[in-house]
C-alpha cells in the first residue's frame, strides 16, 4: 500500500515537473483517499496522464466557488480518480475570471460529461473540448448559472408530457432529415 | 442507402422518465447517436447547498426512487467521515440489509423491463410478482414501497425487532427458489436469449474506455464492484461474490443484475444471523467541524460517489455526486452502432439508466 503511495506521487512528479505532496487518509476500513494540489492547472493534463498510466480512472470532477472564497480571488477544480478502490483527489486553483483549464477527454473519454457539467454550471472554459455544447441546462439560461441569481423555476429544466415533447420536435425540425 | 436522422423520447423507449436521443440511421442500422439529457433537471446541486446537512438527507432520499437508499446513505457516511463519528455495528447492518432490499427491487425492475420490450409478457408477469414479494417486504418494515427513510447521521433510523427480523428471514426464504426460477427462465428462453445474446456489445476495452460502472462494467468483464474494492458498512464482514459476465451484451448484462439478486438475499441472511444486538445510532453527536470527504457505495447501478466540504457550519460549503448513469450512459454510443432500429429500447434499457439521477 505504501508502496502504491509513492508510486503515485512520483508519477505525479514526473508527468507535471513539480513536487506534489499527497496526503493519504485511511478510513476506518483500510479504505484510503489521497489528496493534493497542483501548483499549475495547466499541469492537470500531464497529471491525468500518469494516471491513466497507472489504470486509473476519472470518477467525478467538482468544481466550486463559496461564497467565502470568492473574496480570496481564487477558484477550485477538484479531480477524483479511482485507483482500484482508492479514490485520488488533485485540486487546481483557477483566477475568478477567464478561467481556464485542458480537457481532460484525450486522456479520459469519461471527462467529456464531467467538464461541459461545470462549464456551464461556473465560468470555466475548457479548452479542447471536442463537444463543449450545453449538458443538461437550456440555452435560454445563461451561462455559469451557480455563479448569478437565476430564478429557481428558471434553472429548474423539469418539464414532461406534451409541452416538452412538441418543443423537443421544434426545436429539432431543421436538424432532422425529411 | 438512405440515411436519416429521428428522434426518440422515452415513449418509444419504453423509458419511464424522459431521455432523448437524436439517432443517425442507415436503412434500419443505427450509425450514430447523440444523448439529449437535462429533461429532469431540478438543480439538485443547487438546493442542496440551500439546506443543512440532516434537511439533505431528506432532499437526497428523493433524488430518484430506485436507489433512493444509496443517496442518504452515502452523504451520511461522508459527514461521518469528517466528524469523525463511528457508527454502531447493529447499524451497519441495517444499512447494508436496506441498500440490499433496495438493490433486489432495483435489478428485478429491470429484469421485468426488459422482459417486457422482448415481449415475453409471461416473464415480465413473473418478474414483477417476485419483485412485489420486496415491495411488501419493504412496506412493512419501512412503511414505505420506494423511499425508505432508513438512514440519520451517525446511524439508522429503524430498527428491527425479533419479530420484524423473523418476518424478514422468512421473505427471503419465499425469493430464494423465485430468484433461481427467473434465472433459469432468463438464461435458457429461447426468444428472450435469441433477443439478447450478442445484441448491444460493449467489449471489455470499450467498457475500460468509457469508464462505465455497475452490472454494465461487470457485463463487460470488469471485475469491479465498491463493496469489495472501498469496503463500506458491514460489507468487509460479509461474504459474496462479485457477479461477472464476459460477453458485454444484453444478456450478460441481464444475467448479472439476476445473480446480484440472488447474492444480495444472501447477504440479507448474513447480516440477519450476524446482527449483534445494540443501538442503532450514536447516542451524541459532535459539531460536523470544517473538513472534506470522499464517500463511495456500490449503489444498484454502481458506483455512486460522495464529495462534502464543510466549513464548521451545518451548511455544506460545497456536495457533489457523480450517480453511476452518468459514466454509464456513454457506452450507447459503441453498444448501437451498427445494431438494428428495433434493438433501441432493449439496448436503452439494458444499461439499467436513472434519468433523475442523472440530471439531478
Amino acid at each position: 500500500m505504501i508502496d502504491a503511495h509513492e508510486n503515485i506521487a512520483k508519477a505525479l512528479k514526473c508527468s507535471t515537473g513539480e513536487e506534489v505532496a499527497v496526503t493519504w487518509r485511511l478510513d476506518r476500513k483500510g479504505v484510503a483517499t489521497g489528496w493534493c494540489r497542483l501548483r499549475e492547472a495547466a499541469g492537470i493534463l500531464p497529471a491525468a496522464r500518469a494516471v491513466a498510466d497507472l489504470k486509473g480512472r476519472l470518477s467525478m470532477v467538482t468544481a466550486y466557488l463559496p461564497e467565502a472564497t470568492k473574496h480570496s480571488g481564487v477558484r477550485e477544480l477538484a479531480y477524483h480518480f479511482d485507483l482500484d478502490g482508492t479514490t485520488l483527489t488533485i485540486r487546481i486553483q483557477l483566477p475568478p475570471e477567464r478561467a481556464q483549464v485542458p480537457s481532460l477527454t484525450p486522456v479520459f473519454r469519461s471527462a467529456d460529461w464531467n467538464e461541459r457539467e461545470f462549464m456551464e454550471l461556473y465560468d470555466i472554459k475548457v479548452t479542447g473540448h471536442p463537444d463543449p455544447r450545453r449538458l443538461f441546462l437550456d440555452e435560454s439560461i445563461e451561462p455559469a448559472a451557480f455563479e448569478r441569481l437565476i430564478p429557481y423555476s428558471t434553472f429548474s429544466n423539469g418539464a414532461s408530457s406534451k409541452a416538452l415533447w412538441d418543443r423537443v420536435f421544434a426545436d429539432n425540425d431543421h436538424k432532422e432529415s425529411p | 442507402m438512405s440515411t436519416k436522422t429521428i428522434t426518440l423520447g422515452p415513449s418509444q423507449l419504453a423509458l419511464e422518465e424522459p431521455m432523448y436521443f437524436r439517432v443517425e440511421t442507415e436503412g434500419e442500422i443505427v450509425a450514430g447517436i447523440d444523448v439529449m439529457a437535462g429533461q429532469v433537471h431540478r438543480g439538485m446541486e443547487h438546493l442542496v447547498m440551500k439546506r443543512n446537512l440532516y434537511q439533505n438527507i431528506t432532499l437526497l432520499e428523493r433524488l430518484c426512487s430506485l436507489c433512493s437508499n444509496s443517496h442518504p446513505s452515502t452523504f451520511c457516511t461522508a459527514v461521518e467521515e469528517i466528524a469523525g463519528i463511528r457508527i454502531p455495528l447493529r447499524a451497519e447492518y441495517l444499512r447494508a440489509i436496506a441498500d440490499e432490499i433496495k438493490r433486489i427491487s432495483s435489478h428485478l425492475f429491470n429484469s421485468a423491463v426488459i422482459a417486457h420490450i422482448t415481449d415475453r409478457a409471461s416473464i415480465f408477469k413473473q418478474a414483477m410478482e417476485v419483485r412485489e414479494i420486496m415491495q411488501n417486504t419493504k412496506e412493512s418494515i419501512y412503511g414505505n414501497r420506494m423511499d425508505l427513510a432508513a438512514n440519520c447521521i451517525g446511524g439508522v433510523r429503524y430498527d428491527l425487532t425479533p419479530e420484524s427480523a423473523g418476518y424478514l428471514t422468512k421473505q427471503m426464504e419465499r425469493m430464494k427458489e423465485p430468484l433461481d426460477e427467473l434465472y433459469r427462465l432468463y438464461t435458457t428462453d429461447p426468444a428472450l436469449r435469441e433477443r439478447s445474446e450478442g445484441v448491444g456489445v460493449l467489449s471489455r476495452q470499450n467498457a475500460v474506455d468509457c469508464g462505465v460502472v455497475g452490472p454494465v462494467a461487470r457485463a463487460s468483464g470488469i471485475d469491479y464492484d465498491v463493496r469489495k474494492k472501498s469496503p463500506y458498512g458491514a460489507y468487509d464482514r460479509l461474504c459474496f461474490t462479485t457477479a461477472v459476465e464476459t460477453a458485454g451484451d444484453v444478456r450478460a448484462r441481464i444475467m448479472v443484475r439476476l445473480r446480484e439478486a440472488r447474492e444480495a438475499v444472501s447477504l440479507i441472511d448474513q447480516c440477519l444471523v450476524a446482527m449483534p444486538a445494540g443501538p442503532v445510532w450514536a447516542d451524541a453527536l459532535p459539531e460536523i467541524p470544517a473538513g472534506e470527504a470522499i464517500a463511495k457505495s456500490e449503489a444498484p447501478r454502481g458506483e455512486l460517489i460522495y464529495y462534502l466540504n464543510t466549513d464548521g457550519t451545518d451548511m455544506p460549503l460545497r456536495l457533489k455526486w457523480r450517480v453511476p448513469s452518468f459514466m454509464n450512459w456513454d457506452a450507447l454510443k459503441i453498444m448501437l452502432i451498427g445494431e438494428h432500429i428495433a434493438d433501441i429500447p432493449l439496448i436503452v434499457n439494458s444499461i439499467d439508466p436513472c434519468i433523475s439521477c442523472t440530471d439531478r
